[in-house]
């Protein structure tokens, strides 16, 4: 409990540095909210009115909080592209969209990674290993953004499992958005699955060679006995660390998939705000994916500490 | 006459190896009987352990049993399908391993791993198992079982964790047990204890023990009949006390020989260090939002060392040994007080761990020429010339230069230390536990080697050791460490003959299990199981350091502070009880 209650004082205090470094970052950037919404032909004058009234004038930390207040309650103010229209709304689907294809992607890598990295440690120098290796060492060198293009020639183009580009949107119909979203979360979580069989069979090799391994032995365990009820658990402690890095690599990676898969998530809608310096969607859209990696890392302390006793009493 | 629980008939154990084939058990016959204890004696490499991995069917995968049959009860294991041989492993046959610390899985609490035979084998319930769990840690001397058995090993002192180790193997009450070196990472006072709970429960189970060691003391003291191996053969088999006084083979002559002694000459009158009132503290981390705190490792430490002068520094672990050499190389610089070195000392250290203080990226050649380096000599050759020598000074040849630490011997290793030492011209050699990690052939060839470059060079040597027979042969004066205090210090004569503080008694009494087998037995029951609580509870605030483990504590013990009475020219000790006689005398 203790545990918990420093770690949720940590992750609160790095929130508050990242809401800050967010925000800091576009004030420093030169052109403000006044001069998007009246354009390049405003005189001085107008301009310096219109910042008064939207208090752009206000010191920086005064900003701060008031953009903090609304960012807690998911307001962002108003998009500078689309007036009238407020970020939220803006983000409100392809968020929903991204979540999506990343959740699919990291049920994918925990499915297939976790099983095949424990055979191939159990199989280690047979041929089940062998091919693993070989295959997993090819996967993991193949950007995803080409593997996304792969994907889409022999699955969309020539197989015709998708139509490339025909995204539908969950409101319409979730399961068939689901279907569409199965292949780029391939191409994303594929990379990712070779590293974690690597991974796993790495660390359950190296746990086998521990001396209670040869305890457990002792007292009459079967080979799988020793393998699941000794072995996993301390297996799992750095996979779970390394799990969360993973985590923070699959949203990165959503972001270049969906150009590939033209699929409207917030990586497509973040490379046109960016395009557009509409400033106020592009804060949002860091607060967000730094806020989901932070929030990550604090549950994967949690389940370490679940997973390592050791930790518990630090 | 009763069949023999185990016959073991010309067991030969086999390695596939890069240059042909390995042959680490060479057609080994030998029986366990029935309700005796059989002390298996022999160097690390052996395969003493080998034939008894053999047995519980734990050899590791590369090994081929050759030839041989390796009768249970009568029925020949090596026949037998692998799931049968699984049931009888951890319900008739356990196994107590050398590493305590290493031995329990981590992430799984204790009650669950001693439970856990009771799990495959039987078809107990899990009350019955707990009760039966609480039951075999109370026989092994554990005390508070119930909040024990929820405790993860990390939380347990090494004593404790083997007594863990034992309960886990005892709980299903097997015919056969087996301990390989049980004792062997453990302190003095710690090993009395687990040997003389092996023997209570030979004594109240009837169970064979299989005891494999290389220490020749602690077989002494608990072996009805003892094996010798060597090179994977049985060279000697007898009754222990007539193998031990009368040693046949030449290989059991070496193992019973004594440790090389050195006599006192070489020693100068400079000081070569000189420690005043020196306090040493650690730096604590309690988190990120609380004060850190320091932890006070040393107290009032004086310490002088001359030059020539060979030193003992005795204590157990965690007593603050190593804390003070770091704090002499200056590796260590939180503390009060004066540390003075003369300036040519040019401290060197020997590690303890010959395996994990060599860097194993680099070639011998490179180790040894690092301090030639770091003192300024430029030329090459001239380099390796003193390297070659100096492997040579050492005992091994320049070949040795390109070679890498992993393809050396504990022993080569360590030699390799002291080369590199030397090679410093140090004239004051710290020696932490420099020969505990080895076997005992090995240990007495190093102090050989430690005394010859003494005798040559006459540097000042600190020995730092839990080893009291070691210590006694090896070193001129001794210093008693408890708790980073000096609790005695004398010439090693005096300290020996005539220990004062009962401390260092009790150590003596657990090392000379020689002479005193018994009576350190009879010490050791009644109060290992106090001694074992004090230990984790730690020490009171104030007043004598050793009152919780102290037989002759009273209420003097409590004094803020503990005076120290000279006992001779030399040799004094930090005793209330002492003070007192002598204020007795005086009045």
């Amino acid at each position: 409990m203790k545990y918990f209650i420093k770690k949720l004082i940590t992750l609160i205090i790095t929130l508050l540095v990242i809401s800050f470094l967010s925000f800091a970052a576009f004030s420093v950037i030169p052109g403000d909210a006044a001069l998007s919404r009246l354009g390049k032909d405003a005189t001085k004058e107008q301009l310096l009115a219109l910042r008064e009234e939207m208090g752009l004038t206000d010191p920086l930390p005064e900003r701060y909080v008031r953009w903090l207040k609304g960012a807690v309650q998911g307001d962002f103010g108003e998009s500078y592209r689309y007036e009238g229209i407020t970020v939220q709304s803006l983000l409100e689907e392809p968020l929903f969209v991204t979540v999506l294809l990343s959740g699919i992607a990291l049920l994918m890598i925990l499915v297939f990674s976790i099983p095949l990295g424990i055979a191939s440690a159990r199989f280690s120098g047979k041929w089940l290993d062998v091919v693993t290796n070989q295959i997993s060492q090819i996967i993991m060198a193949v950007p995803p953004f080409f593997l996304g293009m792969i994907l889409t020639y022999v699955f969309g183009l020539t197989l015709h499992l998708f139509q490339p580009g025909k995204f539908i949107s969950p409101r319409e119909s979730f399961w068939k958005s689901v279907e569409y979203l199965i292949f780029p979360a391939v191409a994303i979580a594929l990379p990712k699955i070779a590293m974690v069989v690597k991974f796993l069979r790495n660390s359950v090799l190296a746990q086998l060679s521990q001396d209670y391994v040869r305890t457990a032995f002792s007292k009459g365990n079967t080979s799988s006995g020793v393998l699941y009820g000794h072995v996993l658990k301390n297996a799992m402690i750095p996979v779970v660390t390394f799990l969360a890095m993973v985590i923070a690599e699959i949203l990165a990676g959503s972001i270049v998939v969906e150009q590939v898969f033209s699929v409207p998530g917030i990586g497509r809608l973040l490379i046109s705000s960016i395009l557009n310096r509409d400033y106020p969607v592009v804060q949002a859209i860091v607060l967000y994916v730094t806020a989901v990696v932070v929030i990550i890392n604090f549950v994967v302390d949690i389940l370490y500490q679940l997973l390592d006793p050791r930790v518990r009493s630090v | 006459m009763m069949k023999p629980l185990v016959e073991i008939k010309n067991l030969s154990i086999r390695f596939p190896e890069e240059k042909g084939i390995f042959e680490a058990v060479k057609g080994v016959s030998f029986e366990i009987h029935r309700g005796e204890i059989l002390g298996v004696v022999g160097e690390s490499g052996s395969g003493k352990s080998m034939s008894a991995l053999a047995l519980m069917g734990l050899l590791p995968k590369d090994a081929d049993i050759f030839s041989g049959e390796i009768l249970f009860n009568g029925r020949d294991l090596l026949k037998m399908e692998e799931d049968e041989w699984r049931k009888l492993r951890g319900s008739e046959m356990g196994m107590v391993f050398q590493e305590p610390m290493t031995s329990l899985n981590p992430v799984l609490p204790i009650g669950k791993q001693v439970g856990e035979s009771l799990r495959l084998h039987t078809k107990l319930s899990e009350n019955q198992i707990r009760e039966k769990v609480e039951e075999a840690m109370c026989e092994v001397g554990l005390t508070d079982v119930k909040r024990l058995c929820r405790a993860y090993p990390h939380e347990l002192s090494g004593g404790m964790r083997q007594r863990v180790m034992l309960a886990q193997a005892m709980v299903s009450s097997p015919s056969l047990l087996i301990a390989d070196e049980p004792t062997t990472a453990l302190d003095c006072v710690v090993q009395a204890q687990i040997l003389s709970l092996l023997r209570d429960i030979h004594e109240k189970k009837g169970t064979s023990i299989l005891f494999i060691s290389h220490d020749l003391n602690v077989v002494r003291a608990l072996c009805n009949r003892v094996l010798v191996v060597y090179k994977g053969e049985i060279v000697e088999e007898g009754m222990t006390q007539e193998v031990l006084c009368h040693p046949r083979h030449e290989y059991t002559r070496s193992l019973v020989a004594r440790i090389p002694a050195y006599d006192g000459r070489g020693q100068g009158e400079r000081e070569m260090i000189r420690l005043d009132n020196v306090n040493v503290f650690y730096d604590v981390k309690n988190g990120f939002f609380r004060k850190n705190g320091s932890k006070h490792v040393i107290h009032d430490m004086n310490l002088t060392a001359r030059d020539g002068e060979i030193v003992g520094i005795v204590g157990e672990s965690g007593c603050g040994k190593s804390t003070l050499c770091k704090t002499i190389l200056g590796l260590h610089t939180n503390y009060t007080g004066n540390v003075w070195i003369r300036e040519d000392a040019r401290p060197q250290m020997v590690f303890q761990d010959p395996f994990g203080s060599l860097n194993p990226a680099r070639t011998v050649g490179w180790i040894l020429e690092e301090p030639l380096r770091l003192r300024g000599i430029r030329d090459r050759s001239e380099r390796k010339k003193r390297v070659s020598d100096m492997l040579e000074k050492v005992g091994l040849d320049a070949s040795f230069a390109s070679r890498r630490p992993r393809e050396l011997s504990g022993g080569q290793r360590q030699r390799i230390s002291i080369g590199a030492a030397l090679l410093m011209e140090s004239r004051l050699l710290i020696a932490d536990e420099p020969v505990s990690a080895l076997d005992v052939t090995i240990q007495s060839q190093i102090l050989e080697l430690l005394l010859r470059i003494h005798e040559e060079r006459k540097m000042t040597l600190l020995f730092i050791s839990h080893d009291l027979n070691v210590v006694r042969r090896f070193c001129s004066r001794v210093m008693v460490i408890y708790k980073g205090q000096i609790v005695e210090e004398g010439l090693s004569g005096e300290v020996y003959e005539s220990p004062a503080h009962p401390y260092t008694r009790l150590l003596l009494g657990a090392a000379s299990m020689e002479t005193e087998m018994e009576a350190s037995y009879a010490e050791g029951k009644t109060t290992s199981e106090e001694k074992e609580a004090a230990l984790c509870a730690g020490t009171g605030s104030f007043g004598c350091a050793f009152y919780d483990r102290c037989p002759a504590a009273c209420s003097i013990c409590r004094q803020e502070e503990i005076p120290v009475t000279a006992l001779g020219e030399t040799h004094w000790v930090r005793c209330s009880v002492f003070a007192e006689k002598a204020k007795g005398k005086i009045n």
